[in-house]
């Protein structure tokens, strides 16, 4: 059992056990920063497959931006004992179902992987920024800086729209 | 290439201007020289066939003379909508540097919807231009009309982007060859697979409802009602020709030789259009409602050219989009310029103005279709087009019905300028200055000569 396989091991045990930690736990700010431990060992999964961009945007995004807005929703919402939603029979039925459904796909999807093509991501460099970079820069460049317009107009309408005048 | 990137560049300088000029009356100059610099430069790409970058796009948008000339167009009609209303932008709001800002990024998506060559760049064409027209919409942000109609366009426009990307998805899910392309979309003459059906479904649905064809037209008598008025004459006029033009060439590049699959289709929504729009304008009142009416039934005319999508086609959409802006925008400039938006607001005014009252009537006449006017050659070749497609003959007849009921709700207006008499007060405080009645002249003119002699915009397109 060399380093890599010990950390997968580990990350793996981290991830699955917060994940079965944020939904058991009664409180939903635990909930979510459960929820955050999960996306951080995800991130460190990401980083052994050698997918440092995916690594760094799973961090910023998720366990960064999303997150807090999770956690400002709940603290709005200020959830307590007493408001806690009552438990429906047939709630958790739909629940049961639409997990079960997904785990389905994601076993059937596994089941039809070749294994070679995925540890091939181990060695290859389809995950490295500098080649992400570069298809960015040169395929796909007229897509990507004609996006920057998109986003600073949708930046001006915020600023027309919410400032006081 | 000239007009995406120095449009996007001008509406950089325009915002940041925005920082420094402190003077309200300032903006207005520095967007009409950076549209004329823009026009320039785009005249000698069309003229030269070079451009002034010269970037690897990897083939992602495809310049012909095609799309050059309507590019050209829209830069036209663009410039003639700032000399006529850009002094009615100003008084908006107090962001003006920001709406001109705005309006620039709205040109660049166009220019970038009518070159695509593959869907990514149509989708992120047809959100530039629509991103802005949300904040556009609501820039009036005393008037809760104002609010209203923005959120109302602001959320059923994202619907609509969201079933565009479905389609997308569908698309490229069922491309055998996975090909990024448009024209690779070119299935052979045989029966289209199940998921390229659903997304060409999905992507009808979504650029009907982005050019307001029925039955997807809801959104567009509230949001041309509701928007400030300058703004409402441009989004009715070069942003939805824009968005005509994004679709046909779509339907042409990608799913021209499978036609005979969806024409059905669009005969459904081209006869929706016409009678929705048409039977509805004759019941308004308010005649900035009867136009967001009659934008729908002339939509009906252009997706005529999608029906037929043959050269006369071509020849038809471009001659459109320069007449129906070009009369539109003559028309709401002077709408602008009115106290009362009812059709009594007009009585009168062939006596007060008779320069002004004229030039409405050339336009209304236009819009109409009546001959010497460009909007005759437009609906003609339009006509044409569907002849020489040689299906469905009955909709030219229908076209040309609904065509003649149009004359009902703009003649109206004609007789009310004419031979009412006033009663109250026409004009606003502001009376039309003798700059802005010669560019009335000017789109008068220039109306007339493409009614005589069409070829001036077509004849760019074979050189």
């Amino acid at each position: 059992m060399n380093l890599t396989t010990l950390a997968f091991f580990l990350l793996s045990f981290i991830a699955v056990g917060s994940a079965i930690m944020m939904i058991t736990s009664k409180s939903p700010v635990h909930s979510v920063l459960w929820l955050i431990v999960v996306f951080f060992s995800i991130s460190g999964h990401y980083i052994l497959l050698n997918a440092q961009f995916l690594a760094v945007v799973n961090i910023i995004v998720y366990a960064g931006a999303i997150m807090v807005l999770f956690l400002f929703v709940v603290m709005l919402m200020n959830l307590n004992a007493e408001t806690e939603p009552i438990k429906n029979y047939r709630l958790q039925l739909i629940g049961v179902l639409a997990g079960g459904t997904l785990l389905l796909v994601l076993i059937t999807a596994m089941m039809r992987i070749d294994v070679e093509q995925v540890v091939q991501m181990k060695i290859g460099d389809a995950g490295l920024i500098k080649v992400l970079g570069m298809t960015l820069f040169k395929n796909y460049v007229l897509p990507f800086e004609i996006s920057s317009v998109l986003f600073l107009s949708a930046m001006i309408g915020a600023v027309i729209i919410g400032k006081k005048d | 290439m000239n007009a995406i990137i120095l449009s996007a560049i001008w509406g950089v300088v325009m915002m940041l201007g925005g920082v420094f000029i402190k003077n309200k009356l300032v903006p207005k100059y520095l967007a009409v020289i950076g549209l004329v610099v823009i026009f320039v430069a785009h005249l000698n790409e069309l003229i030269s066939k070079k451009s002034l970058f010269s970037i690897n796009v990897h083939n992602m948008i495809r310049i012909d003379n095609f799309n050059l000339t309507f590019i050209a167009i829209v830069l036209a009609c663009t410039l003639i909508y700032f000399l006529l209303s850009a002094s009615d932008i100003e008084k908006v709001g107090p962001h003006v540097s920001e709406y001109f800002a705005l309006i620039f990024f709205v040109l660049c998506g166009i220019s970038l919807a009518a070159t695509f060559n593959t869907l990514l760049l149509l989708f992120i064409g047809i959100e530039i231009i629509s991103i802005p027209l949300y904040i556009l919409t609501g820039s009036d942000k005393r008037n809760l009309k104002s609010n209203e109609a923005a959120l109302k366009y602001f959320l059923m426009g994202a619907f609509s982007t969201g079933i565009m990307l479905m389609g997308i998805a569908f698309i490229y899910g069922g491309t055998p060859n996975a090909s990024f392309f448009i024209d690779n979309f070119q299935l052979g003459t045989g029966k289209m697979p199940v998921m390229i059906a659903i997304g060409l479904v999905f992507l009808l649905i979504s650029l009907s409802f982005k050019v307001s064809a029925a039955p997807f037209h809801f959104w567009t008598p509230d949001v041309y009602d509701g928007a400030p008025t300058v703004f409402t004459s441009f989004m009715s006029t070069i942003v939805k020709v824009g968005g005509f033009f994004a679709f046909i060439r779509l339907f042409q590049n990608a799913f021209g030789l499978i036609q005979d699959q969806w024409q059905l289709l669009i005969v459904f929504i081209t006869i929706a259009t016409l009678l929705i729009g048409n039977i509805t304008a004759v019941f308004q009142q308010s005649v900035k409602r009867m136009l967001a009416y009659s934008s729908i039934a002339q939509a009906g005319f252009m997706l005529l050219a999608l029906f037929a999508l043959n050269d006369k086609a071509k020849e038809g959409i471009l001659l459109y989009a320069a007449a129906y802006s070009l009369a539109t925008i003559g028309f709401f400039a002077i709408l602008i310029k009115i106290e009362d938006y009812t059709i009594d607001g007009f009585n009168g005014l062939a006596k007060e103005q008779p320069m002004v009252a004229f030039a409405a009537t050339v336009f209304l006449l236009s819009l109409t279709g009546v001959p010497l006017t460009a909007g005759f050659q437009s609906k003609f070749f339009m006509l044409m087009a569907a002849v020489e497609n040689g299906k469905q003959f009955w909709i030219v007849i229908v076209a040309v019905l609904f065509a003649a009921i149009s004359a009902y709700y703009y003649f109206r207006i004609i007789q009310a300028m004419y031979f009412k008499e006033a009663t109250n007060v026409i004009f606003q405080s502001n009376k039309p200055s003798r700059f802005f009645k010669s560019i009335l002249i000017l789109t008068l003119i220039l109306i007339i000569v493409i009614g005589v002699y069409p070829e001036v915009l077509i004849g760019w397109m074979y050189r």
